[in-house]
């Protein structure tokens, strides 16, 4: 099962300030011991939404809203994807995660789709190609 | 440089636990996907669970702290994404326009910090930590 852990916003990251060295220290360790659990597919961190757009979409139109975004708490600074058991595993490394806010942080814990979820359709087929080609 | 293309379906944050999409928005999507591969665009994509059969942990005070799932008070989640790289933010802004969502579908556009915005030492690490998480992708599939 793949799990993805969402790193939530905070006022911090919104406003582009880079994390202190400390906390950047103990992501690295926290990333390296996902690593070393063989469980580490993915990790990314994502730019303030200041910089950020969001398009919105009405029959055939298309309106684009220039950055910030006002809900900092439903805002996403980054994340990390796992493949692990059980829903419980990804809690565990969930809890070990260093606080990644200021003083109160949050993440978020979503499993993600598999394409067995969706069951046989032509569509799925052509996106089971495509991940073969991806991975390439 | 790489964008996260975020899908933000209204309703989503309500959505019950085993909810998927349905089978014609796919296949459009599908189409949709296809493009972005072939354009060699594409670096990875994904459809979440609904957020009732997810968790949020919290630190407040130091000591994680798990709520499962469905919030409250979300006012609005993410449903999916795609990881692409393209080389300006316009050719961003066009990829996302020519998604075939629906009314009540927002997608939000956000550029991807690379190892080199935290300085030579981090960009030396992650090269390191790439070749791991290839590897873990690699025994995985």
């Amino acid at each position: 099962m793949r799990f993805m852990l969402i790193v939530k916003a905070s006022k911090d990251s919104e406003a582009g300030i880079m994390p202190e060295e400390k906390l950047i220290a103990a992501m690295a360790t926290y990333h390296e011991d996902l690593v070393k659990a063989g469980v580490l597919l993915d990790a990314s961190g994502l730019q303030p939404s200041k910089k950020g757009w969001r398009i919105t979409f009405s029959g055939g139109k298309r309106t684009i809203t220039d950055g910030p975004f006002a809900e900092t708490k439903e805002l996403i600074a980054g994340y990390t994807i796992i493949q692990v058991k059980s829903r419980e595993e990804a809690l565990e490394w969930a809890k070990r995660m260093p606080n990644p806010g200021e003083k109160d942080g949050e993440i978020e814990i979503r499993q993600l789709f598999e394409l067995d979820d969706f069951g046989d359709s032509a569509a799925i087929d052509r996106f089971r190609e495509m991940e073969v080609s991806l991975k390439k | 440089m790489r964008f996260m293309m975020l899908m933000i379906p209204k309703g989503y944050e309500k959505a019950e636990p085993g909810t998927l999409p349905d089978p014609k928005a796919i296949a459009a999507m599908m189409k949709y996907n296809e493009e972005l591969a072939k354009a060699g665009v594409l670096l990875g994509l994904d459809g979440l669970h609904p957020p009732a059969a997810g968790a949020r942990v919290s630190f407040s005070g130091g000591k994680p702290k798990v709520t499962d799932g469905p919030f409250a008070e979300a006012k609005e989640v993410v449903g999916g994404y795609w990881m692409i790289q393209v080389k300006s933010k316009q050719e961003a802004i066009e990829w996302a326009s020519r998604c075939p969502a629906s009314d009540n579908e927002t997608i939000e556009i956000r550029q991807v910090f690379e190892a080199a915005d935290f300085g030579p030492e981090i960009a030396k690490e992650e090269r390191v930590l790439l070749k791991h998480m290839e590897e873990n992708r690699t025994a995985i599939s």
